[in-house]
């Protein structure tokens, strides 16, 4: 009896709360999805190559957990605190005709465990399949299908995700019913009757003269923080930074502190003339910017956090698909005996294409006798600092310029080394005419080699010891190696004598490169075929890096930072908008008889839905717009401080793209709330 | 020609609420006109059945069987468009608790049934300005309702259903939340509005004070009309009026047994 009483409730709850319960299925599935991280496919098989990253990603798990719990607890409390104001002549009424506290109490937490129950049977499924989605799709994304897909359950997720959400509501509640159990009946039955006759105070047009300045001093605020955050944050400077974020915080919450007033004297000014239901809306827009301005505020930074999350996540992961050509599979480092007869025994040799040593050391002076010709000794960039420097100025050229001048003793590559890579890769090899050199720069410094390229066709010149020559006027930028642990920002590749003669290295600091037999890795797929071949070589006590690292490694960073930065940004995101679309609701119900009195006076059904529509795009656009200007200078500053993992030509499609999710995702939840918002203008009866 | 001298005709007004054993007939056939100018009483005892006349009339109910006819046409068949035009402004409507909107300005109060249908409040002005002055709430009207004390609500709420000249105000109960004196006050208004511009007033009330400002009055007792006072045109002061009402009240407390 009890039970079933207590089932009707919550299903009335559900239907009148869908809003609110649709943010608690979003949240369950945004915690099984954080915490069943590392049990994704793509993870485990990092786990194998870069453990110590992952295990130290898997660690933030557990505090993004608790943070997001903490958000949730929020939503849950804030959520039910009105919707028990409402419910309190309900529970007045209980407590008139008997029904113990105690039982009362139960009644309200079985409620919650109950919807929290259905909450779960629907989050969980849902959740199961997203993540099977996501590991699917980051597999795909990856390439190649070889990491092996398989259905896994992370039960310790799914435990924490059960045991989080149901504490999180309980707490909630608990503290709520804890407070409820402590008024009289009479209060509670009075309770209501306040909340619907809830009036502005007499203060009203003092209070709104301040904030007219109060508003003024925010929207100042906030320029000055958007001022540093473009002139400063590239150098990061964290005094310069809390600065702006306390400024930042401060201005919008004065910003939505003195809107209200804004609204009401644009309201009084345009009242005179109006028609339709202007005032009425304008009015009713008016009151919740001036009793909400606290979670206006809030909300605006919430989703302003999230637009810079999902930038970062976005291009982050956009960054991934152009990771580094592969050029080798293997480096080994070692003595070329060694090396050699590992490679060429019967284990290895049938995996093995082919493998050649790649030379490359430091320029060194060459310890000649003649110490008394200085030249010889010295290397320079001279020509090519000077073409560069007569470019127009740039952010490139500044960095390129001052990169060059700290190498003054540059790597060099030897030019039958490069050239055996440039053939295992099928490209034709360098022919080098009489005093040429080739440039190369590793592809992870890709934003300065359009000036380079256009520098290099006019062929400076740079002097290595004594002797000047002349730049080819290609660049080259396939990687030597297989690791990306080894990058060479700017090197030489210079003829096989030259290299000798100022370079000094002993045949045992040789690096080798190893390319695998193409038909193997056709059959078995790059990831696999490297892996077995890496479980053989694990053995042979040789030192080497593979491919297969490198690229986990940068994976790794891209899984991680996309990872996190979309939960995070989902997370705001769900807590800024649900927040502002049951505050609007629980006005709009808490006003109802103002609603039905305008019907009384001939305002047609429609439009006092319209007017509702209206006040929800309004309320709605009033927090996204401050959000979206902020964001346009945090994602700013954002690309001015890591130019290097966003690069600009994928900023503007990153934007894009963030800004259509966005977009997206808020239609969709305005459309909800005006949805239900019409649900509650039909139900008010007198309007027939 | 004799349907446009009545302006409100009400014929054989049946409501019933619910159905089957929790059926309650409020109204049992009520018939009676309405003429212009005329301000209109109608007492009764609680649960008599007052407040859903006057909402069948104001087109919040649906009567069960009947006709209601205003200035000769049947409300009961209007829909969407012609029933919101109706309301608002072919008729006023004044509540016992005011329901002034709480967020709007005075002002913005009365003029929302104007802007509502579409007209430009604007125009209105002297008529805003002339309704402000005859009801006495001229400094008021920059005011939101949480500044004003309840006289000067119901006062505002008169205004705003004067504002757009309707052809009747229904009011239920208007002096029902206020004292004596507001109340007095209120009678005061609403009559010399009723005598000087002609504005016709059908009011539901309880109170005697309040029902000696009218020019006839209907009683109601258990859904049907059970006697109508006419105040005597020339001469008939309001407290021998009020003398006449108190006694067919006092016939009502008695009960119904002793009425026929
Ligand atoms: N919405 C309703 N549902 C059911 N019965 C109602 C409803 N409204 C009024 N009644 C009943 O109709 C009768 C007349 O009520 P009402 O018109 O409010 O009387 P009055 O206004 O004269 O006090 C009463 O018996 C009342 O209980
Ligand atoms: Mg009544």
């Amino acid at each position: 009896m009890f039970f079933n009483f207590i089932k009707r409730n919550s299903r009335k709850t559900r239907k009148e709360n869908g809003v609110y319960f649709a943010s608690l299925i979003i949240s369950i599935i945004a915690f099984y999805v954080i915490l069943s991280l590392g049990e994704q496919d793509v993870m485990i098989y990092l786990k194998t190559v870069e453990s110590d990253a992952v295990a130290r990603l898997l660690l933030l798990i557990p505090m993004l957990y608790a943070v997001s719990l903490i958000f949730v607890f929020f939503l849950v409390f804030f959520a039910n605190k009105y919707q028990l104001q409402l419910r309190n002549h309900e529970f007045g009424l209980y407590l008139m005709m008997g029904i113990k506290r105690s039982k009362l109490f139960a009644m309200v937490m079985g409620e919650t465990l109950w919807n929290g129950l259905i909450a779960l049977i629907i989050g969980i499924p849902v959740s199961l399949f997203l993540t099977e989605l996501i590991s699917l799709a980051t597999s795909r994304l990856i390439g190649m299908g070889i990491i092996g897909h398989q259905f896994r359950i992370s039960w310790v997720g799914l435990g924490l995700t059960v045991i989080g959400f149901i504490l999180v509501q309980l707490v909630a509640m608990f503290i709520l019913s804890f407070k409820m159990s402590r008024k009289e009946p009479v209060d509670l039955i009075n309770d209501q009757k306040e909340e619907t006759q809830r009036v502005l105070s007499p203060v009203w047009s003092i209070v709104s003269l301040l904030t007219g300045a109060v508003f003024l001093l925010g929207a100042i605020f906030l320029c000055i923080a958007y001022g540093l955050a473009i002139l400063y944050l590239r150098s990061l400077d964290y005094k310069i930074f809390a600065l702006i974020l306390i400024v930042g915080i401060a201005g919008t919450f004065m910003l939505f502190r003195g809107l209200g007033s804004l609204i009401g004297a644009w309201i009084k000014h345009k009242s005179s003339s109006s028609t339709g239901l202007f005032v009425f809306t304008g009015r009713q827009l008016q009151e919740n910017v001036l009793n909400q301005w606290g979670s206006l505020a809030i909300s605006s930074l919430l989703i302003l956090m999230a637009m810079v999350s999902f930038t970062y996540g976005i291009s982050t992961a956009l960054n991934n698909s152009d990771a580094s050509s592969k050029t080798a599979d293997f480096t080994f480092r070692g003595s070329e005996k060694e090396i050699v007869s590992v490679l060429k025994s019967d284990k290895l040799e049938p995996y093995v294409k082919e493998f050649y040593a790649m030379k490359l050391g430091h320029f060194r002076p060459a310890d000649t006798e003649d110490s008394e010709n200085e030249a010889s000794g010295t290397f320079s960039w001279s020509g090519l600092l000077e073409s560069v420097s007569s470019e127009v100025n740039s952010q490139e050229k500044e960095s390129l310029l001052s990169n060059l001048s700290v190498q003054d003793r540059p790597y060099l590559i030897s030019l039958s080394s490069y050239n055996k890579l440039l053939n295992s890769i099928d490209q034709s090899p360098i022919i080098l005419g009489n005093d040429e050199i080739a440039l190369y720069s590793d592809e992870e410094w890709s934003h300065s080699h359009d000036l380079l390229r256009r520098v290099l066709q006019s062929n400076p010149i740079v002097s290595l010891g004594d002797k000047q020559y002349k730049l080819t006027s290609k660049l080259y930028t396939s990687n030597v190696v297989a690791d990306r642990a080894i990058t060479l920002s700017y090197a030489l590749i210079v003829p096989d004598d030259i290299y000798d003669n100022f370079t000094v290295s002993s045949q045992d600091s040789y690096l080798w490169n190893l390319v695998l037999n193409f038909d193997f890795v056709q059959e078995k797929g790059l990831m696999q075929a490297m892996y077995e071949v890496d479980e053989l070589l694990n053995t042979s006590g040789l030192e080497y890096e593979s491919y297969l690292s490198s690229m986990g490694r940068q994976l790794f960073y891209t899984v991680a930072g996309s990872y996190t930065t979309f939960y995070l940004g989902i997370m705001f995101l769900i807590i800024a908008n649900t927040v502002l679309g049951l505050k609007f609701l629980m006005q709009q119900k808490s006003t109802r008889h103002r609603y039905s009195t305008v019907a009384m006076l001939g305002a047609s059904v429609e439009s006092l839905c319209s007017s509702a529509r209206i006040q929800i795009w309004l309320y709605f656009g009033l927090v996204i717009s401050v959000a979206l200007i902020s964001s346009i200078f945090g994602i700013w500053s954002l690309l001015e401080t890591f130019p290097n993992s966003i690069n600009i030509n994928h900023g503007t499609s990153t934007i894009v793209i963030s800004l259509i999710v966005f977009v997206v995702f808020e239609f969709c939840y305005i459309w909800m709330i005006q949805r239900k918002s019409d649900e509650e203008i039909k139900k008010i009866k007198e309007i027939g | 020609m004799r349907i446009s001298e009545k302006l409100l005709q009400v014929k054989e007004l049946h409501k019933t609420y619910g159905k089957g054993q929790s059926e309650t007939s409020a109204l049992k056939g009520i018939t009676f006109d309405v003429l212009p100018g005329e301000f209109l009483g109608i007492m009764g005892a609680s649960g008599s059945g007052k407040t859903t006349l006057l909402n069948c009339i104001a087109t919040m109910l649906k009567p069960t069987s009947g006709q209601i006819l205003l200035d000769g046409q049947n409300i009961s068949s209007f829909r969407g468009s012609q029933l919101a035009k109706y309301r608002g402004s072919k008729i006023g409507y004044l509540f016992q608790n005011f329901e002034l909107l709480d967020n709007l300005t005075a002002r913005e109060n009365i003029v929302l049934p104007l802007s509502i249908h579409g007209e430009n409040p604007k125009k209105q002005v002297a008529q805003l300005q002339k309704l402000a002055k005859q009801l006495d709430i001229e400094d008021v009207l920059n005011k939101f309702p949480s500044q004003m004390s309840g006289g000067q609500k119901q006062r505002v709420a008169a205004a705003r259903a004067l504002i757009s000249n309707p052809s009747i105000v229904l009011a239920d109960e208007p002096t029902g939340a206020l004292d004596t004196k507001n109340a007095k006050v209120l009678m005061e208004k609403l009559s010399s509005i009723n005598h000087t511009d002609g504005a016709t007033i059908l009011m539901v009330t309880h109170d005697a004070n309040a029902a000696s400002f009218c020019s006839r009055i209907l009683f109601i007792q258990d859904g049907v009309i059970f006697h109508e006072l006419r105040k005597k045109v020339p001469g008939e002061s309001q407290n021998s009026f009020y003398e006449r009402i108190l006694t067919v009240l006092a016939q009502l407390g008695g009960g119904s047994s002793n009425v026929l």
